[in-house]
């Protein structure tokens, strides 16, 4: 989980909320709305809302399903942070091997489109303003500003 | 995430509630999917008018069922996917994969 060089590294954010989960599929909506509804208490525009909304699930989804393969007995954990100006910056870890960020399908490739997975990541890319990997891939850090 | 699952002249109206996402919302289209193709109705139609959004297994689930149910016959229509859902259908490039209609008549009425 987001450790004390992260909050140095992003001097002027303040903690909103820091959650932990079970590594289960039910368990995601819980965290997700809490995120929800911290973003609603920041009164950023609806759109802003959904599109982080959105990209903490699919952060959370590829935590639990492919970080943690669904175990209960792994944990994942979610920090969401603001700034005084409504930028967000999010943090979701998981215990799991990691993997290599920059060895993902493109999902918009004609031999993917018909698939049933493999966007999560590419969306998370094409919602927020910035991503990082850390430890491997066992978090991920995204930015909106 | 409320299911309500219908059948107008021939065609399976599925009507979701709620936010289409990983868990139980999804297992639960995918359950209503999955027995409507069993009983061999592939002429599907999902509204999602009241769907606030949708994420990446959603969509996997919407993509798969409509190609299930293309090998069947039929195929799977949408109706009124709010500006956020139809922004991230166009993102990740299957929103022109989809029959889009702003009315569910409309969409049943198609299929005849």
């Amino acid at each position: 989980m987001a450790n004390n060089q992260f909050f140095m590294d992003n001097l002027g954010f303040r903690e909103l909320l820091n959650m932990s989960i079970p590594a289960e599929q039910n368990a995601i909506a819980t965290v997700a709305d809490a995120v929800a509804d911290k973003l609603k208490d920041l009164s950023l525009a609806e759109e802003k809302q959904l599109e982080i909304g959105l990209a903490v699930q699919e952060a959370l989804a590829n935590a639990v399903v492919h970080g943690c393969k669904n175990n209960p007995a792994l944990t994942v954990g979610c920090c969401v942070m603001s700034d005084q100006n409504g930028s967000v910056l999010i943090a979701v870890s998981d215990p799991g091997p990691g993997f290599d960020a920059t060895s993902l399908a493109d999902p918009k490739m004609q031999e993917n489109l018909h698939a049933d997975h493999g966007r999560g990541i590419y969306l998370i890319r094409q919602l927020m303003d910035e991503v990082k990997f850390e430890r491997g891939g066992q978090e991920i850090r995204m930015w909106k500003y | 995430m409320d299911v309500d699952v219908r059948r107008r002249a021939q065609v399976e109206v599925i009507r979701l509630r709620g936010q289409l996402r990983l868990g139980e919302a999804v297992d639960a289209l995918r359950a209503a999917i999955d027995e409507a193709v069993a009983a061999g109705n592939s002429k599907l139609v999902v509204n999602l008018a009241e769907v606030p959004s949708i994420d990446s297994s959603g969509i996997g689930l919407l993509v798969k069922a409509m190609a299930s149910a293309k090998q069947r016959g039929g195929t799977l229509k949408l109706v009124n996917p709010n500006k956020f859902a139809i922004q991230v259908l166009r993102l990740v490039g299957v929103l022109n994969l989809f029959e889009v209609f702003d009315d569910e008549n409309a969409a049943v009425d198609s299929f005849v």
